[in-house]
């Protein structure tokens, strides 16, 4: 063998660097990849002004970044990322492995139960844990005449605790979608040839639903980044209070460097979550979906069902209940006449949501498709620089989207497709894993005969890759259409001018007034639309 | 809510005994009231079909002073108030698109509904975000010269002298502030407070009397028998509060009594009104909020242990305004300034202050419930304006380890 046989011409080099680049796919598989890295890199420019903005510092910036409080944040904010990516993972794949396998009565009921926390904005959550566990809150009153106190709500611990509550649904319903996915025949394989079920599930079902684990982790951890309402109500100083309180201090510079920080910490995360999820050695492909396995609980089946009504209680009945209170009470505060509540704000809430998860669908397909199908590291690329919006706190992209549209875009400024854009690159990643997800469970042989039998590409991905991914899709869609529905911070930043309320920012108006017991309506429509959607699309993802 | 809603409406009804003919020409004769017309529920549009029973008024006509005040036991028995009825003012034509800030309890959105309703062909959007955060979508609109707003309506000074330092102002008319203390009005006019807040030291009257809070509030760290007490640093009155002290007393003399509260003790809260009704239940003996909150626990409750008290001079009788401001490039410079005039008006004035508790910004209306009238307070002389150089303050929050 002579080099000069291996040795490639600078022709066959380019080319062959193009195709590590883009993938081997022909050209309507690396068109598409380009497509897919197009709308990613759309998706992420204007953020690209945060950076223009840090620049102006110049070298104050390193000082900043160095300042012992910032780093202080830095410090608390990943500990906290740590604390709820665990706790999330612990409890949301018990609950999907218990709702799909678990030989359990009212499955459905179960699963939209395990779901349900995801329909409630997390700082409504924290603020109802605040007035029942909070110091003279509504559960002190129950507890003090037994002689009993409360431990403090507030700190670390408590934004931790709510934050798991409300974002494990994201780890449970990724998972859950994996499991779907699963062959049973793998597993039953695993058991005829002497595994335990233990040992099964580690070496079978385990590197099939890890991806999708590694998914709803992803989101688990970025949400915790990114969310601002909880700490702020837990009195706890991570980034994103650290940045709202400099941005309303007229600090913009710092409030955007700090937010390229945040950045850059999302970044390591998705280093870290695409080592795990990209790891797909050892995974056995699903040859389409043959049913469920089942896991027989024997005598834990009823036992069992105290973790998902444990959780559902703290999570979704205790602040019904607090509402439900402030609604006859009158809830803290003082009463006017004004601020009226009215039923286009749900509208106005739905509607936005629906385009929001049309647009995440439409934008997350390619980017998904190509990422599984191919091996090209544009896909991958593409794929994960999705993510970053879903890190960035609302009010930072909304300080960008501003900046970028008065001065690129003047027509679009304040418009609904902005904030409809706005929606999709702060969300997009949701629809994108979840979908991602479950493509790469298609075992490319059913698309492979499909072709060989003659369907067209279009066609094939119809009749075959479709339906296999409907689930994904399905899950991918309602991620996106919940947490557009509780967007706050871009709403009310980009919302056009007339275009009113939606029920997030009427709850915002009317909790700034000071008007607590008004906010009840609007955050039980809120719950009981969220969840409605939760049920008709879990119901659609089991067959 | 929807009780509420209906109390609201039938308390009204009762007192200015407007009728129901006037009542259902309200809801659906007003322009902008009918909901129909604006189906996509913009905030002044859907409100302003609630608000249509609220006032009870037939469109064009401008009801009695009873419809204005609010309601309970601290506003009962006003005088009538003094200044410019809106009846001598120039007629609202037109539409405004404002920026508002959020927060004091609705009331500026509720007051600009009533406009429309005396005013057939005037119509106001509004849209509402933080002040601070509106403020810098101005002057970036401003900027780029895609301005979107007429008026921008902030609950803060700070947030109006950001954009007034920005430039990007235009001033208002003399005519249209003539009336408000300049200590309340910008350089150049270009802005006007149309409501103020003290800051005050709300105390349990169980525990504590008034010779108990000190006069100065630089003494509150020696003084034995105030804890505990309470405080709101992550509150935007707060850290206006705190930037007021590091102005007064400078850097080394703020961050000293930040810590000294903060070892003596002084209990975090999410805001204010938490303060006041924890000081009314005993829960705490006194603490830091906008005076307000206490009248607000004092016109919800039976008597409730709680007073306020005021120190002299210092960071500690700080008084902060909401006020209006002229957004450059408006175009409509003279709706504005009329506008600005309605908000000055008797009735405005006398809205603000019964239902918000605020203290008016003309002479001629009293404050609410015995509180010392706004020329007896001993505020700090310095510039409102300054208040938004926050930057400073939160380091200097953040090193004292009460971070805001």
């Amino acid at each position: 063998m002579s080099g000069g046989e291996r040795g490639p011409s600078s022709v066959e080099r380019q080319s062959q660097l193009w195709r590590r680049l883009v993938g081997d796919d022909g050209p309507v598989g690396t068109s598409l990849t380009l497509l897919a890295a197009l709308l990613a890199l759309a998706l992420v420019a204007p953020l690209a002004w945060l950076a223009v903005e840090a620049a102006d510092l110049g070298w104050e910036a390193v000082d900043m970044t160095t300042q012992q409080a910032t780093v202080e944040v830095l410090v608390r904010s990943v500990a906290l990322v740590a604390v709820v990516t665990g706790a999330s993972i612990v409890l949301g794949v018990g609950m999907a492995v218990l709702t799909v396998q678990g030989d359990i009565p009212f499955r459905r009921f179960w699963t939209v139960l395990c779901a349900l926390p995801l329909a409630m904005p997390s700082y409504l959550g924290a603020f109802a844990a605040i007035s029942a566990f909070g110091p003279r809150g509504a559960l002190s009153h129950v507890l003090d005449p037994v002689g009993l106190s409360m431990p403090t709500i507030y700190g670390f611990g408590g934004a931790a605790l709510v934050l798991t509550l409300y974002t494990y649904p994201y780890v449970f319903l990724t998972t859950r979608a994996s499991l779907l996915s699963l062959d049973a025949s793998l597993v039953e394989a695993a058991r005829t040839l002497d595994c335990s079920r233990w040992e099964a599930f580690r070496r079978v079902t385990l590197p099939q639903i890890l991806p999708g684990v590694a998914a709803g982790a992803l989101l688990v951890a970025l949400y915790t980044l990114a969310d601002f309402g909880t700490p702020n109500f837990m009195r706890v100083q991570v980034f994103t209070q650290f940045i709202y309180a400099r941005y309303t201090g007229f600090m913009r510079p710092y409030a955007v460097l700090l937010s390229l920080q945040l950045v850059a910490v999302t970044a390591v995360i998705l280093a870290v979550e695409s080592r795990i999820g990209a790891d797909e050695e050892g995974a056995y492909e699903s040859r389409g979906n043959r049913g469920a396995v089942e896991l027989g609980l024997g005598r834990w089946r009823y036992p069992a069902l105290l973790l998902p009504a444990g959780v559902f209680l703290a999570a979704i009945v205790l602040p019904v209940w607090i509402f439900v209170l402030w609604l006859t009470q009158g809830g803290p505060g003082y009463q006017t006449g004004g601020l009226a509540f009215s039923w286009s704000y749900a509208e106005n809430s739905v509607k936005v949501a629906l385009m929001a998860a049309g647009a995440s669908i439409l934008v997350a397909l390619p980017v998904a498709l190509r990422s599984a199908a191919s091996d090209s590291r544009l896909a991958r690329f593409a794929d994960r620089l999705t993510y970053v919006g879903y890190a960035v706190p609302g009010i930072v992209l909304g300080i960008a989207l501003i900046r970028f549209s008065l001065e690129v875009v003047p027509a679009v400024y304040k418009t609904l497709p902005l904030l409809v854009f706005a929606y999709v690159v702060r969300f997009v990643p949701q629809a994108v894993g979840s979908m991602r997800t479950s493509t790469q469970q298609v075992d490319g042989r059913l698309t492979e005969a499909s072709r060989v039998l003659g369907r067209s590409r279009l066609g094939t991905f119809r009749s075959v890759t479709l339906p296999l991914i409907a689930p994904g899709v399905a899950t991918g869609a309602a991620l996106v259409f919940l947490t557009t529905m509780k967007e706050l911070p871009a709403t009310l930043l980009l919302r056009p001018t007339g275009f009113g309320h939606t029920l997030v920012t009427y709850i915002w108006r009317v909790r700034e007034a000071g008007l607590y017991g008004k906010a009840a309506v609007p955050a039980l429509v809120l719950v009981v639309v969220s969840a409605l959607s939760m049920a008709v699309i879990l119901a659609g993802g089991e067959r | 809510m929807t009780k509420d809603k209906r109390f609201g409406r039938r308390h009204l009804l009762k007192t200015v005994a407007a009728g129901s003919t006037a009542a259902i020409a309200g809801c659906t004769l007003s322009p902008s009231g009918g909901g129909t017309d604006t189906p996509d529920g913009s905030e002044n549009g859907t409100d302003g079909g609630d608000g249509g029973d609220g006032s009870g008024g037939v469109p064009g006509e401008i009801p009695e002073i009873g419809a204005f005040r609010g309601s309970g036991t601290i506003v009962e028995g006003r005088p009538a108030p003094g200044g410019t009825p809106i009846r001598d003012l120039p007629d609202l034509s037109g539409s405004l698109d404002v920026y508002i800030g959020g927060g004091e309890g609705g009331i500026y959105t509720q007051f600009m509904d009533m406009l429309e309703e005396f005013y057939s062909d005037f119509s106001v959007s509004s849209n509402a975000a933080p002040s601070s955060s509106h403020a810098q979508t101005i002057v970036e609109e401003a900027q780029a010269g895609e301005t979107r707003a007429d008026v921008f309506w902030s609950i803060d000074a700070s947030s109006l002298g950001y954009v007034a330092d920005e430039g990007a102002y235009e001033p208002l008319s003399d005519e249209a502030i003539e009336q408000v203390p300049s200590r309340f009005t910008g350089g150049d006019n270009a802005w006007a407070g149309v409501a103020g807040r003290a800051r005050a030291v709300p105390y349990n009257t169980n525990e504590l009397s008034e010779d108990d809070i000190p006069n100065s509030v630089m003494e509150f760290p020696e003084t034995d028998g105030l804890q505990p007490m309470g405080w709101a640093p992550t509150y935007g009155a707060f850290k206006s509060f705190v930037t007021a002290m590091r102005l007064i007393e400078g850097d080394d003399a703020t961050r000293s009594w930040l810590e000294s509260m903060k070892s003596a003790g002084t209990e975090r809260f999410p805001n204010e009104f938490v303060i006041s009704s924890q000081v009314a239940d005993g829960a705490l003996y006194s603490g830091f909020a906008n005076h307000y909150y206490a009248m607000r626990v004092k016109n919800q409750r039976d008597d409730p242990p709680i007073d306020l008290a005021f120190t002299e001079g210092d960071a500690g009788a700080l008084v902060n305004i909401a006020g209006a401001l002229k957004v450059q490039g408006t175009g409509k410079g003279d709706l504005v300034d009329t506008f600005v005039r309605h908000l000055l008006s008797s009735e405005a004035q006398e809205f603000f202050a019964t239902r918000s508790f605020a203290y008016p910004m003309i002479p001629d209306v009293q404050p609410v419930g015995g509180l010392p009238t706004i020329d007896e307070l001993s505020p700090p002389d310095i510039d409102l304006s300054e208040l938004s150089n926050l930057g400073p303050t939160l380091e200097l929050m953040q090193e004292a380890g009460v971070s805001g």
